[in-house]
């Protein structure tokens, strides 16, 4: 196979490096002394699944920490997807060139909604039905984990499980329980994972719909299958496994560095924010435990640059001195520290100047909504002031070029929220044009908001394609001279928004979308819209059912049965809240805020550093 | 302090874009702790400066990078450092102490060699040699800058050799790199297949070497360092 691969295959496609494997630090384990053989399936494109930080995490603890193995498959580009059928070559592992369907297991990480086209097409091109249902004894189990399956029920038709929450909590114990029931039937396989607490088994469960097309019940076919699934927590990041030696890639990836995971979770409550609610509590990573890490990364991978990893960086109680102490250890030999986009409110200039001591970045800050109001409505809580200080004392420092996140469609938004974004663009560009010698450059990136399963806003309607449309040629229109404005596509977020609040109905019109010929919607240039849309009226399915329809508090919603920790009167509370545009402050500093995590999984918030707050200045 | 070093790029690698290499080897530096220097500027980089570029699907028996250190090392504890923290299918060989006032590899370079590996072609590869030497153009498709153009790799090509008589055969072309004439791989596989070479047969391309040509003679960047 890989004779052949090398040979007559690779030369025909583009940047073949994607499929050859052998990378420095990668792990090939023997196949014949291992247990379970598990590939680590990601649906996309090889330079964005080992930008993946969660796969980095899994493939070490798998093949460093259990007698089990754990190789890589990802989505051939459709160059190499013609060759491969043409060719009849199956999707194999990077490791071993194997083909999928010898492994035991296939575990696809969902990252995004729309990834799911490429999971079919993987399962397609790996020779394995897309429908658990017409899978036999002989096919290897699929299953998924990630953020996205946290709603679960769009995709139950292809998965035989899901993981839900942290998968370094949960994968080996998985692992070794399929390694028990080995020579069990698959039902009954599964139905004895389905006890472990966080799987979830899709096939074990009935579904009953109201009249109105709502969901009415969903029951455990079985006395012993749990009615609830709870997710899995890490409940002390420094007891995690955390790979210190993860592969380096030959060619240029998306995020081609190395990363320290700070933290996990984010207490500041932003109610768009999926992330924010259900990786909750945080948990912080020692700053000692974090220079090690960082140490022993560099030393076995030789990377340029070390990524400080989370949702929120400048809340790490420790970031002060772990950056200082960084840059003195490692500035010198040309290797830098970058940070993710920043939270204006704990913007410190000391911080980024010291950053940037080593490599200029762009500065990319994230006030998300262009008044104070909309603001207060998503709970994001900074202020105008807090913005033009942070850009005042960047263009003072030398800064020319600033990058701002918005997001457009929110909730109870009007023409004023708009305008609002477009005049805090000029203010930053007034204020650049002010205190630097050369023309500064504003850029601003517009994300059409797209409500989310288990958020504040999870019963809220979604702005339809006409609605965002109109708003984005009003802000284009609008848009000052020397300002950059990009926007999302939004008929992607439409499709997202409905994937996102879907249920177990739309695997017919996912299996059909990719029949069309639906994969990598993600990117634009592949992405067929009308395809989708006849899949859906060819399954008489109304797509504006799970968007443009405001939820009632009673309804039962498809993925209330995943218990995230965060209760719903929690989310309830804060949705009247945002009605109201009244804030709820972060719990680690102004208390607890009573979301439900902390009780429900017996795990307090870990701040392990004595500050509390950002970045000294 | 500057070095010139040799190194074998395995067919294990052949598919690495010339970027991909210098990402490879800069960590490869890394990793070894070797005392590179680095450049000033917003963006510090280390002054590794690679031969001419390896195409991507060939891999090299003799390529060359010139680097420069923040202070004196010892060549063989060189050597044995990036042995141990380069994969093994890229192979240091020699390495060199040279002068600043050494042209970069990039200027000197002029010629290389490529080797076609062939499985049995139908036809005589003695006779096909011979015909080939005596014609006075060789024309294909330019795939380079000038795609599309008919370029003449007569005056490039300096001398072709059959090396083996064993099965497989090995064709190897001595061609003029860089200006005025660049030659390149995959012209000469074009003239291959012109020439009643069937494309099945080929079973391996590879560069053979990188030269600096004075006169009739070729040296190698190593040889320009004595």
């Amino acid at each position: 196979m890989k004779d052949r691969l090398f040979r007559d295959i690779l030369p025909q496609v583009a940047k073949p490096a994607r499929y050859t494997g052998n990378e420095v630090n990668m792990i090939k384990k023997d196949w014949a002394r291992s247990r379970v053989k598990m590939a680590f399936a990601f649906p996309d494109v090889y330079e964005i699944g080992m930008s993946h930080l969660g796969g980095k995490i899994l493939y070490g603890l798998v093949n460093e920490k259990s007698p089990h193995l754990l190789e890589r498959a990802f989505a051939p580009w459709p160059d190499m997807e013609e060759v491969m059928r043409r060719e009849k070559i199956p999707l194999y592992a990077l490791e071993s060139f194997r083909p999928l369907r010898d492994f035991d297991l296939i575990g696809f990480s969902l990252q995004y909604e729309l990834s799911i086209s490429n999971v079919l097409n993987m399962l397609d091109l790996a020779g394995i039905p897309a429908w658990t249902q017409d899978r036999d004894d002989s096919c290897p189990l699929i299953i998924a984990g990630g953020p996205v399956v946290f709603n679960p029920e769009p995709f139950a038709g292809f998965f035989d499980a899901f993981l839900i929450g942290d998968g370094e909590e949960l994968l080996l114990e998985f692992l070794d329980a399929l390694e028990v029931n080995r020579e069990l039937s698959r039902t009954e396989k599964l139905r004895r994972l389905s006890a472990l607490e966080g799987v979830y088994v899709p096939a074990l469960y009935s579904v009953e719909y109201n009249e109105d097309k709502s969901l009415k019940a969903m029951i455990p076919r079985f006395s012993d299958v749990p009615p609830m699934i709870r997710k899995r927590v890490v409940k002390d990041l420094d007891d995690a496994y955390y790979p210190v030696k993860p592969i380096v890639s030959y060619m240029e990836l998306i995020h081609d560095r190395a990363a320290l995971e700070v933290m996990r979770g984010c207490q500041r409550g932003c109610r768009f924010c999926h992330a924010g609610m259900v990786y909750r509590p945080v948990r912080e990573r020692s700053r000692a435990k974090l220079e090690e890490q960082a140490r022993q990364q560099l030393q076995n991978t030789g990377y340029e640059e070390i990524s400080l990893a989370s949702l929120s960086t400048l809340d790490y109680s420790g970031l002060d001195p772990l950056v200082k102490n960084l840059v003195r250890d490692y500035g010198e030999k040309g290797i830098g520290v970058s940070l993710p986009s920043l939270r204006v409110d704990a913007f410190s200039i000391e911080l980024a100047n010291e950053v940037q001591k080593v490599r200029k970045t762009t500065l990319t800050l994230a006030p998300e909504a262009g008044t104070q109001r909309l603001r207060d409505i998503i709970n994001k809580n900074v202020s105008d002031e807090q913005l033009f200080d942070a850009v005042t004392a960047a263009f003072k420092s030398g800064w020319l070029s600033v990058k701002l996140y918005f997001m457009f469609g929110l909730p109870d938004e009007t023409e004023e929220d708009l305008e609002g974004i477009l005049n805090l663009l000029q203010q930053v560009k007034s204020i650049g044009d002010r205190y630097s010698r050369r023309p500064v450059e504003i850029r601003a990136s517009l994300a059409c908001f797209v409500p989310k399963a288990h958020t504040p806003f999870q019963w809220r309607t979604q702005n339809s394609i006409e609605e965002l449309e109109g708003k984005r040629q009003y802000l284009f229109k609008r848009k000052r001279k020397n300002i950059k404005l990009s926007f999302h596509d939004s008929r992607t977020s439409y499709l997202e928004g409905v994937i996102a609040r879907g249920d177990r109905k739309l695997s017919a019109v996912i299996y059909r979308a990719w029949q069309k010929g639906c994969k990598f919607d993600g990117w634009s240039e592949y992405f067929h819209f009308n395809w989708w849309m006849e899949a859906f009226g060819e399954c008489q399915i109304d797509p504006n059912f799970y968007t443009e329809r405001s939820r009632a508090y009673n309804e039962k919603l498809p993925w209330d049965f995943i218990d995230i920790g965060v209760s719903k009167a929690y989310l309830y509370e804060e949705n009247e809240m945002a009605k109201m545009a009244e804030t709820t402050p972060d719990c680690r500093q102004a208390g607890c805020s009573y979301c439900g995590i902390c009780p429900s999984f017996e795990i307090n918030l870990d701040i392990k550093e004595a500050n509390n707050y950002a970045f000294e200045s | 302090m500057l070095l010139r070093a040799k190194y074998r790029v395995g067919p294990e690698l052949k598919f690495l874009a010339n970027l991909d290499m210098m990402h490879l080897m800069n960590r490869a530096l890394r990793r070894g702790n070797i005392p590179y220097a680095l450049s000033a500027g917003f963006n510090p980089h280390i002054k590794l400066s690679m031969g001419t570029v390896l195409p991507v699907g060939l891999w090299g028996e003799q390529e060359y990078f010139d680097l420069e250190l923040s202070r004196a090392m010892d060549l063989g504890e060189f050597m044995l450092r990036m042995k141990e923290s380069l994969p093994p299918w890229l192979e240091i060989k020699q390495c060199w102490e040279i002068g600043s006032d050494l042209p970069s590899l990039m200027k000197s370079i002029n010629a290389a060699a490529y080797v076609f590996v062939l499985q049995a072609p139908a036809l005589n590869l003695d006779q096909w040699h011979a015909e080939l030497l005596a014609r006075e153009s060789l024309p294909v498709a330019s795939r380079g800058k000038k795609k599309g153009l008919v370029k003449d790799l007569r005056k490039g090509i300096y001398k072709i050799e059959l090396l083996e008589d064993d099965i497989p055969k090995k064709v190897e072309f001595w061609v003029s790199v860089g200006e005025p004439l660049n030659v390149r791989y995959d012209e000469l596989e074009e003239l291959l297949l012109d020439t009643g070479i069937e494309k099945k047969t080929i079973l391996d391309v590879y560069r053979s070497g990188n030269y600096v040509m004075q006169g009739q003679d070729f040296l190698t960047p190593s040889e320009k360092v004595k």
